[in-house]
């Protein structure tokens, strides 16, 4: 104690101020990129070396609202994917999920390696080896296939978010409570589902952005068909009109930005939910 | 005198052959159809996916809004215009349909925009419906005997490709920022500008999806081994004795080009942003009114221009064809049909409205007066064309051989310098 | 034993499982089958391994492949240790307590959502030679042609892929990072200051060996990540060399039906070689871990 009261101030306050700095800088070189899209998307004939587009238009987004865009429609695919597979994926993950974090079984190492391995190879491998089969099945351009594929990525991280979460659950509680006369859905309601909340939060929210964010397996196996957010910016991207680009990035990142500021809690602070990772 | 300047500046028709024309009523059907009203029949509540490179954005409202509200009205056909990142990906989903045994009428894609390599590899597959494109009412306005686009790339269209829009390759220059006496006009003088501005030049790597700069090569070849007509049909020798030419011209470049020709623009798109930053001074395009859509988007500054070389400037068509498997034939034909009607053609061509500045495939001596003064009073409006002497440079491209070759090889003999 | 008992963790299991065998491990295996010419469709159904060799040895696809390999290595390590440093470095700046903490942390948080395709064009905007950057040093007349503005996207090292990767992952394995730090608590570091260890000991025996396990993670999803990634260096890379995962796409879209076989072909050899790679870093990095 005495050592540390004894220290001059003035120290104390700089090294604060020199924190704040150091903070400050690396929120600035994280956001820096993400300020470009928004002086792009209202610029006009904005040429090197003008810093600040000299024309301000808004021409960008009129083509975006246009009855001709291709948003509204890219959006709506975006959307009913990632609601689709976020879903299903945890509605899929949570009893593996569950399996793992609670039990030790013969063979479970072999199956968590299973699980974890979508991770590890690369997508195209697998959308390239589904391509021919989903065509024939009727899976290929349309949203159920893409959907399906989009699981494949989504999986480990859901299940591995899960069973983090289980692996600090007390399962007594169900008896408990089932003891007391609740059936199995009121246990599930009133018991499990709020202690695994923060961890099905997390899970849905990597899964969603994973689902939302894919371009190449939606390219492979959605054969130009299912247009979603990342497939038009890619397309949007090879033309030369930057400022409809950056629009139309912005109306992408938007709803993103939006989930994480209501979910940003369960991320960080106490939650062990993002700790599953550290079970690989 | 109008008459003569539409046809200086678009190049579009030499020779004015009156056409037989023909009445829609006791013309024969596309195949599987009795008659055109049977086909208009049909295509009433279709939805028509057309597959098409999304990578403009001015052909995208176009089509959209042009030819989609024109589809709905008129014939009740949905448009769903399917961009592509590049349009081998419509051919590689048809291809892939056929591998997998769809049937031929429930494939996905049922127009594509479509030339060269990729008209190629359908038709060698089999899997392209026609031959159709005689037997659409508008066929009339197209001169088909001299208009030059029966064959694509060396390949015959045999009618189951309909030309709609005509390209010419030009060069783009800043008149801002060089007299028009400064420019190079052979590649010989390309060297020497290149050689005394260092930097200043690039172009487009030849390869799929940029065929702008397999172009540029295919021209350097004319005009190092005797022009086009060596090239007409695929001869191996020619190719063995012209390409290492190419390349020991291209290799000299290298180093005074953009970044020492350690990377190239990978598409026209990226050229144009080179060069309306200031990064390199010229860019180029197909489309025939030049800057004039690049001006009008903002893309390009307004002190653009177009200009051509005194030769050996490949020209060539856009073309549009339907996959045998197209599930919607009948709304693909209405769309083939409205493509070349001369009202659609000349709102094409209009920079300062919608259009994409795409040069029309009519035949003007078809048109009533009427008609033909629409198309006179657009191209006056237009700013940014190339001046319409400079289009007798143009010259038919090669076969497509020499294309995939070209691509196939600059690579490893330019940028790997492994010849 | 009941039924339910015995069977319990194998019906838990298998949704699951059915997901990850039927769809990931079936599309392996017929995507391996296809890249050793196995393709009953078109009628060929003989084994060999000539698209590997065409591929790795001949003249016209060996500089490709190899040069792409280099690069596809060099710019998922780079990405990997760039990211797992810096993602280290900023969690421990983010994890003191000061105002404005959960702003701060939010901010840091707000590109773990941008998808790839989006940070790729962002870095172009920022990075190009005509880009944002190259504009303000012009406005200060530190450059006066774009071409004095280093080569920094599209360029033949990956710089530009690696800025990338390394803006969208430092805030992903540093969110793993802060959540284990703040799991941990204060306890373990004042018992080291109690017992005397100074700012670094605390931070190399302390911190460190609590944290390896994430970070190890982080990274090796980073890394197995930025290895098949396909947006990023498809936008920000050049003709050549390219990254495997381009190539085998480019491979895959050509029309020649025979060209997906080597495309097949490189994307077993990517999940091959990033297999053993992942393998090779866990056994070594685990090994580490022990000894401290």
């Amino acid at each position: 104690m005495a050592s540390i009261s004894s220290r001059a101030p003035t120290s104390k306050s700089l090294a604060r101020f020199l924190h704040y700095c150091a903070v400050a800088f690396l929120i600035f070189l994280l956001l820096t990129p993400l300020i470009a899209f928004f002086f792009n998307a209202f610029s006009f004939r904005w040429f090197y070396p003008q810093l600040f587009p000299k024309e301000i238009s808004l021409r960008a987004w009129e083509s975006i609202v246009a009855s001709n865009s291709k948003v509204p429609e890219a959006l709506l695919n975006s959307t009913i994917l990632a609601v689709g597979v976020t879903l299903s994926s945890v509605i899929i993950g949570l009893p593996a999920a569950r399996a793992l974090g609670l039990y030790s079984f013969r063979g479970k190492r072999v199956i968590e390696f299973l699980i974890i391995s979508p991770t590890i190879v690369p997508g195209i491998a697998v959308a390239m080896g589904l391509n021919i089969n989903f065509i024939r099945w009727g899976l290929s351009g349309n949203l159920l296939g893409v959907g399906l594929v989009h699981l494949v990525p989504v999986m480990p991280y859901v299940v591995l978010t899960l069973s983090g979460v289980f692996s600090n659950y007390n399962p007594e509680y169900e008896q408990q409570a089932r003891s007391l006369g609740a059936g199995m859905l009121a246990t599930f309601w009133h018991v499990t589902l709020p202690a695994i909340f923060p961890g099905i939060v997390v899970a849905s929210l990597f899964a969603y952005l994973i689902s939302w964010s894919q371009y190449i397996l939606t390219f492979l196996i959605g054969a130009g068909q299912v247009i979603t957010m990342p497939v038009l910016l890619f397309s949007t991207a090879s033309g030369s009109n930057n400022a409809l680009t950056a629009a139309m990035s912005l109306v992408f990142v938007a709803p993103s930005i939006l989930i994480l500021t209501l979910t940003a809690r369960y991320l960080s602070g106490k939650s062990s939910a993002i700790g599953g990772f550290g079970q690989l | 005198m109008f008459r003569y300047r539409i046809m200086a500046t678009f190049l579009l028709c030499l020779v004015l052959m009156p056409l037989a024309a023909v009445a829609a009523d006791d013309m024969e059907g596309p195949p599987g159809f009795d008659n055109w009203e049977a086909v208009l029949e049909e295509a009433r509540g279709q939805t028509l996916n057309w597959h098409m490179w999304g990578g403009s954005d001015a052909w995208n409202s176009f089509v959209d809004i042009v030819y989609g509200g024109e589809l709905m009205e008129n014939y009740g056909v949905t448009l769903n215009r399917v961009p592509l990142a590049d349009t081998v990906d419509a051919v590689n989903q048809v291809l892939s349909e056929e591998e997998a045994g769809v049937a031929h009428d429930e494939g996905s894609v049922d127009l594509i925009w479509i030339n060269g390599e990729n008209f190629k590899t359908l038709k060698q597959a089999g899997l392209l419906y026609g031959p159709w494109t005689l037997n659409v009412p508008n066929s009339k306005y197209l001169d088909w005997e001299t208009g030059g686009f029966l064959l694509d790339f060396g390949e015959p269209i045999d009618y189951s490709e309909q030309p709609w829009a005509a390209g010419a390759f030009q060069w783009i220059y800043d008149t801002a920022r060089m007299d028009a006496e400064d420019l190079p006009r052979s590649y010989a003088e390309l060297g020497e500008w290149i050689g005394a501005n260092p930097g200043r030049f690039t172009y487009v790597a030849p390869g799929p999806g940029a065929f702008q700069g397999t172009r540029i090569v295919k021209q350097l070849m004319y005009e190092l081994c005797g022009g086009p007509e060596p090239f007409a049909a695929f001869d191996q020798s020619v190719w063995d004795e012209c390409s290492p030419k190419a390349w020991e011209v291209l290799n000299a470049w290298e180093a005074n080009l953009w970044r020492e020709g350690a990377t190239y623009p990978a598409t026209a798109n990226e050229l144009n942003e080179l060069f309306a930053n200031g990064e390199v001074d010229f860019s180029l395009t197909l489309t025939g009114t030049g800057a004039a859509r690049g001006i009008a988007s903002g893309q390009l500054p307004e002190t653009a221009k177009a200009y051509l070389f005194d030769a050996n400037m490949i020209s060539g068509f856009s073309y549009l064809a339907i996959p045998i498997n197209s599930a919607n034939k009948a709304a693909a034909l209405v769309m083939g049909n409205l493509l070349v009607r001369p009202d659609m053609q000349a709102a094409q061509l209009d920079t300062n409205s919608l259009g994409t500045g795409a040069t029309p495939v009519v035949d003007f001596s078809t048109l009533s007066e009427e008609e033909a003064q629409a198309f006179a009073d657009i191209a006056a409006a237009i700013v940014g064309a190339a001046d319409p002497a400079e289009f007798a440079a143009l010259v038919p491209n090669t076969a497509s051989e020499y294309h995939t070759l070209t691509e196939q090889n600059w690579e490893r003999c330019v940028l790997r310098d492994e010849c | 034993m009941g039924f339910w008992e015995r069977w319990r963790i194998p019906i838990m299991l298998a949704p699951t499982m059915a997901v990850i065998i039927l769809l990931f491990i079936g599309g392996l295996t017929y995507g391996t089958l296809v890249s050793l010419g196995w393709q009953p469709i078109i009628g060929r159904t003989e084994i060999s391994l000539q698209a590997y060799q065409n591929i790795i040895f001949s003249e016209q696809y060996a500089s490709v492949f190899w040069q792409g390999l280099l690069l596809t290595i060099w710019v998922s390590f780079a990405s990997t240790f760039l990211s797992a440093v810096l993602a280290l470095a900023t969690a421990l700046l983010l994890r003191r307590s000061f105002f404005g903490k959960r702003l701060a942390t939010f901010l840091y948080q707000l590109n773990l959502p941008v998808p790839h395709v989006v940070a790729a064009i962002g870095i172009l905007f920022l990075f190009s030679q005509s880009g944002l950057i190259s504009r303000a040093g012009a406005q200060i007349g530190i450059f006066g042609y774009p071409s004095d503005f280093p080569v920094l996207v599209r360029d033949k090292y990956g710089i530009g892929i690696i800025l990338s990767f390394v803006w969208k992952e430092v805030p992903f394995v540093g969110v793993i990072v802060l959540a284990v730090l703040q799991s941990l608590g204060v306890d373990y570091e004042d018992l080291a200051r109690s017992l005397g260890a100074n700012r670094w000991q605390r931070f190399r025996y302390v911190i460190l060996p609590l944290v390896m396990p994430g970070l190890l993670s982080g990274s090796i999803l980073v890394f197995a990540f930025t290895f098949g990634s396909f947006e990023v260096p498809a936008i920000l890379g050049v003709r050549f060399p390219r990254t495997l995962t381009v190539t085998a796409v480019r491979f895959f879209r050509n029309p020649d039906l025979n060209a997906r076989t080597e495309g097949m072909a490189i994307s077993i050899i990517i999940s091959i070689i990033v297999f053993f790679l992942v393998l090779g870093y866990m056994w070594l990095s685990r090994r580490t871990i022990r000894q401290d």
